[in-house]
């Protein structure tokens, strides 16, 4: 696997959830996704960060365009100090949220993204990692 | 700041908000209280959102349309969202919006002859 490019933006501030999908669909359309799926790792970004701005107490977006010999793919890394999530099965489900939201965020970021892992603790906070692919 | 403004105008009795292409959250805020002032102020028969600049619709900014447009039904008017692009329509489908309960219309010109149909001025 080779790494392309990388880069990351800080998740501080609610207007850096505009940042984060702005440098999403740059560098999306580097690899040569097509619209709709430039969409879909957007909306998905744009889901991710305002869990870290809102639940996390903030952190960062990391992005990784990789290369295999079959495919070109973006990988995007939400990482925060927050609190964790407890249960992760539970906030991966349809409809479930503690902040009064539609609960559609990191389930609907699974559907729209290739892969989604979920990393979770008190400890170190939480760490979303998604990847979307595009066969070469 | 990235904060971008909104500008609602009226046509035929009708509001009329085009949705920037990447508002952030208090811009998005800013369009249901705008917009439910500007129904009271203009006594407007409805609303249209035109999202055809739009070019992401998240979990958020779906809320907040869906949201506006009880309330300007509760106010008794009409709202009809036009232009959503495929990719949009497509993305939102996927995460699992549902927006079916609000009119949609493929442009702004046919959402004022639908308003027009059912509430003749
Ligand atoms: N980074 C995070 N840190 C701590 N808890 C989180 C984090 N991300 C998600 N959660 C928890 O998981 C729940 C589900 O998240 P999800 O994004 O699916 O829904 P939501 O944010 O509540 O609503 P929506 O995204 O639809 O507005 C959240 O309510 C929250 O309790
Ligand atoms: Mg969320």
């Amino acid at each position: 696997m080779n790494l392309l490019d990388e880069g990351s933006v800080a998740i501080v501030e609610e207007t850096d959830i505009v940042t984060v999908r702005q440098t999403v669909r740059e560098a999306a359309g580097q690899i040569g996704l097509g619209v709709t799926d430039v969409t879909r790792v957007v909306t998905a970004a744009s889901e991710l960060a305002r869990n870290v701005f809102k639940y996390g107490n903030g952190g960062s977006m990391t992005w990784k365009l990789l290369e295999s010999e079959f495919a070109k793919g973006i990988e995007l890394t939400f990482q925060d100090k927050g609190p964790g999530i407890p249960d992760i099965e539970q906030a991966l489900q349809d409809g479930f949220s503690t902040g009064g939201g539609l609960g559609m965020g990191l389930p609907g970021a699974k559907k729209l993204m290739d892969e989604m892992s979920v990393d979770s603790s008190p400890q170190i906070g939480t760490r979303v990692v998604v990847r979307k692919w595009r066969s070469i | 700041m990235h904060r971008e403004t909104i500008t609602v105008i009226k046509v035929r009795g009708v509001l009329m908000v085009t949705m920037p292409a990447d508002p952030d959250d208090a811009t998005i805020s800013a369009l249901q209280e705008k917009t439910l002032e500007a129904m009271e102020e203009y006594e407007a028969r409805g609303l249209i959102l035109d999202l055809s600049r739009v070019d992401t619709l998240d979990s958020y900014f779906a809320r907040t349309v869906t949201e506006t447009g009880k309330m300007v039904n509760l106010m008794g008017g009409q709202t009809i969202i036009a232009g959503m692009r495929p990719a949009v329509a497509i993305t939102a489908t996927q995460l699992g919006l549902n927006l079916a309960f609000i009119r949609t219309a493929l442009g702004v010109d046919q959402a004022l002859d639908l308003m027009s149909e059912e509430h003749p001025v």
